[in-house]
């Protein structure tokens, strides 16, 4: 079979031809080569008078034109080569073909009119949305290496980004940075589908490329610092091994450990920093009932920027006694600021002890030593990329206080910049692309209202952030977050939710259910969505050292301390 | 002139646009066999082809009284096959015709006439004429009724694939097998008795 396929592939030769179907169904393509040479999921291309049709098998059905020739088994009752001759007459494969998008190719290049029509269309015809159908018996055949370029692009290792390979052919499949970070995007599969090492090599592709900031929230620290794959025992390299000075390890509080590595600096939030706004947005977490904004906007009103810390300086339920032996609240309770501030003394208490869980937070400081929330966003401005290590701090909390004051920063901030380079006709801002893992943690149903990311994924577009969500429960996504995602790279998913949240909002989904079922693990993906000219299953790219020197070239890898010290004439061991 | 046109095997009795049919001696008899290309030469210089559907022999009043009879001398016998009056009947499907040095697989314009002389075709033209324009004159058999028209069509695709064969030409053969199941497709008692009967040939 493996010669076979050979053989068709390298003389790309028709596999079939149309007989039938539409738009809405589907074409149906008679196959004329052993079902075997196809898998669902291939590339095909249907070539019908001067358009170039690009579709995706989305199935393969065995027929025949009387059942009694498929009950009988002919081999048994005929000679090999008359039984041989009923495949493909009598008993047949016929592949489900889903039209994706067509080409206007003009007459033949040397034909009567071809020039003609050169002069009528001096740039090359893109490839447009399918709409209509090729003619009855137009041949199809498995897309080459052109042809793939032609819709996907090909590599240039800088915006065209090859992530994986057709699964019969192998050829590459690419898809372009600049307009993956256009739009919202998501990397999905169940755990050991290999989402992780997908994206970190879209993210060292977005890194390597250069036109874009990320901010990666790291949940396991497991993006920056090299780590050993748990499946395979190998070593995989982080990206900041790799990209040296141009990716800042962050870690949150001062204890987080990256390991062998130094982190870049460490985040600490001043008080100051915390705004009524990053309280209410926890309203949920913090069970606050209603009253909590009128008593937050009366502290910031009273206390101005200090309000977090004074706030937090104030006893709760402190009395002393009066001159007249009365009990009323001291002078440095939350009751005796309530009564000033003239607010409910009851509604105020209740909000100081809620925040009590905040307020013991030890990366929340009074002052900072250093400008780390700044610092996060002068370096993304700058095009140095972040990663966020939660250490750890690995509650909702967590995730959410420091996620939504720190995006809630650069939302301001990237807005502001926007609108300069508005009135100024100056430079756009560097597009900044928020990794989020695990996101569901942030995006699902009940905390999705309590977070910036629904508004980053809803409204930031045209200021340039983007999110970049990576999960293996698609389904705990917020339908609202999982519909403005314009790119999506999903390995196998076994959950039918999960597989329905994936594809929602897209066309043909009921053709491309099975095809996200049948992903293998660790191996294939498919991409789809807005970024992607159209749907398309790959094996994906291994992330391994042949990655690295293909993406960095073996002359831009820095060196560790370890390898500077070995070129040298040390020994590893003579470093300690 | 060529060989085969020496091998007249009958005169015509009657024809028709689709068949007609010929009449032999009996010593005429042991070369023309079911399925064989054979033509009439007409006299425009056109001949008209036909596939041999069908052989018969009538009796007559003295085979007759010669069954009846309790013992027959053997020089009765082949009296009467060589000398009889009645002659064997070769039925005869017209297949196509040529005219101009061209082939055609389309009923012929105008049936033969009757004393025309049938012969048969040799291997070459046999090779030709089932050469020419595909396989389009198995409309012609698949479309006979009330005959044996599986055995007519292995009786003829052995002698046309062994003649093929003869000329170094494998994949005629094939062809004629995938062109039948293309047009039997649909019909799944026939062309399996036609499948059942090549089947043999194997």
């Amino acid at each position: 079979m493996i010669e076979l396929n050979k053989q068709t592939f390298e003389l790309n030769k028709p596999i079939g031809y149309v007989v039938g179907g539409g738009l809405e169904a589907n074409l149906q393509v008679r196959l004329t080569v052993p079902p075997q040479e196809v898998q669902e999921g291939a590339f095909v291309v249907i070539d019908s008078g001067t358009w170039r049709f690009y579709g995706l098998v989305t199935d393969l059905q065995l027929g025949s034109t009387d059942p009694r020739f498929a009950d009988e088994q002919s081999e048994l009752r005929l000679p090999a080569g008359l039984a041989g001759l009923l495949h493909g007459q009598t008993l047949f494969t016929n592949l489900n073909v889903m039209p994706v998008l067509m080409i206007d190719r003009g007459p033949e290049p040397g034909s009567l009119g071809y020039e003609a029509w050169r002069q009528e269309h001096p740039e090359d015809a893109a490839p447009v949305t399918v709409k209509t159908v090729p003619s009855h018996h137009a041949p199809v055949r498995l897309a080459d290496a052109d042809d793939i370029a032609q819709i996907f692009g090909e590599e240039d290792n800088h915006n065209i980004f090859c992530v994986g390979h057709t699964r019969e052919q192998g050829h590459p499949v690419c898809l372009n940075l600049e307009k993956l970070v256009q739009r919202s995007s998501g990397i999905f599969g169940t755990t050991g589908s290999g989402k992780s090492f997908l994206a970190r090599m879209i993210l060292a592709g977005l890194i390597h490329a250069g036109h874009t900031a990320t901010l990666i929230f790291d949940m396991h620290n497991e993006y920056g610092p090299d780590s050993i794959s748990s499946d395979t025992s190998q070593a995989v390299p982080g990206l900041k091994g790799k990209f040296g000075s141009r990716v800042r390890l962050v870690g949150l509080g001062a204890k987080t450990d990256f390991g062998k590595l130094p982190a870049d600096f460490t985040l600490e939030i001043a008080q100051s920093d915390i705004t009524s706004e990053d309280i209410l947005l926890l309203s949920e977490e913090l069970n606050l009932n209603e009253t909590a904004a009128t008593v937050l906007s009366a502290l910031e009103r009273d206390l101005g920027d200090q309000w977090f810390s004074e706030f937090a300086d104030m006893r709760n339920g402190a009395m002393e006694q009066n001159e007249d032996g009365k009990s009323v609240p001291a002078p440095d309770s939350v009751a005796f600021w309530a009564n000033q501030a003239g607010v409910n003394a009851k509604s105020a208490e209740a909000l100081r002890s809620k925040l009590d869980r905040v307020m013991r937070k030890d990366y929340l400081v009074r002052s900072t030593a250093t400008r780390g929330l700044q610092e996060v966003i002068d370096s993304l401005e700058n095009g140095i990329h972040v990663i966020l290590s939660f250490g750890n701090y690995g509650n909702d909390l967590d995730y959410l206080l420091v996620t939504n004051l720190l995006t809630r920063k650069i939302r301001d901030r990237w807005k502001k910049l926007t609108e300069d380079s508005y009135k100024d006709k100056g430079k756009q801002p560097r597009p900044l692309v928020v990794v989020v893992e695990e996101a569901h943690k942030l995006l699902n149903r009940g905390m999705a209202s309590q977070t910036i990311f629904s508004t980053i994924a809803r409204e930031m577009r045209k200021y340039y952030v983007t999110l970049l969500i990576i999960d293996q429960r698609p389904s705990q996504i917020y339908d609202e977050v999982m519909s403005q995602l314009g790119t999506r790279i999903s390995g196998s998913l076994g959950d039918e939710d999960d597989i329905n949240a994936v594809l929602s909002g897209l066309p043909g989904r009921s053709a491309l259910r099975g095809m996200l079922a049948k992903l293998q693990p660790k191996e294939e993906v498919l991409m789809l969505g807005w970024g992607v000219p159209m749907p398309i299953p790959i094996r994906s790219r291994r992330y391994d050292a042949r990655f690295w020197q293909q993406v960095l070239g073996s002359q831009e890898q820095p060196k560790t301390i370890a390898e500077i010290n070995r070129s040298l004439g040390f020994e590893a061991d003579d470093t300690d | 002139m060529s060989e085969e046109t020496k091998i007249p095997i009958g005169k015509l009795l009657r024809a028709d646009s689709r068949q007609f049919v010929a009449g032999c001696r009996v010593k005429e008899l042991e070369t023309p066999a079911l399925g064989a290309l054979c033509k009439v030469k007409m006299e425009d210089g056109s001949d008209i082809f036909g596939l041999i559907t069908n052989i018969q022999i009538n009796d007559d009043g003295l085979v007759k009284q010669l069954v009846s009879g309790l013992s027959i001398p053997s020089e009765y016998t082949a009296d009467n096959r060589y000398n009889r009056n009645l002659p064997v009947e070769i039925y005869v499907l017209a297949v196509g015709f040529q005219r101009a040095g061209r082939l055609y697989h389309r009923l012929p314009p105008r049936p033969p006439l009757s004393l025309d002389a049938l012969y048969l075709c040799d291997d070459a033209e046999l090779v030709r004429f089932t050469n020419s324009g595909g396989y389009g004159y198995f409309r012609h058999i698949l479309r006979l009724e009330d005959q044996p028209v599986e055995e007519l069509l292995v009786a003829h695709l052995a002698q046309a694939r062994a003649a093929h064969e003869l000329q170094g030409n494998r994949d005629w053969y094939g062809g004629a097998c995938q062109e039948l199941i293309t047009l039997l497709r649909d019909d799944y008692p026939r062309l399996m008795n036609v499948l059942n009967a090549l089947a043999e040939l194997e």
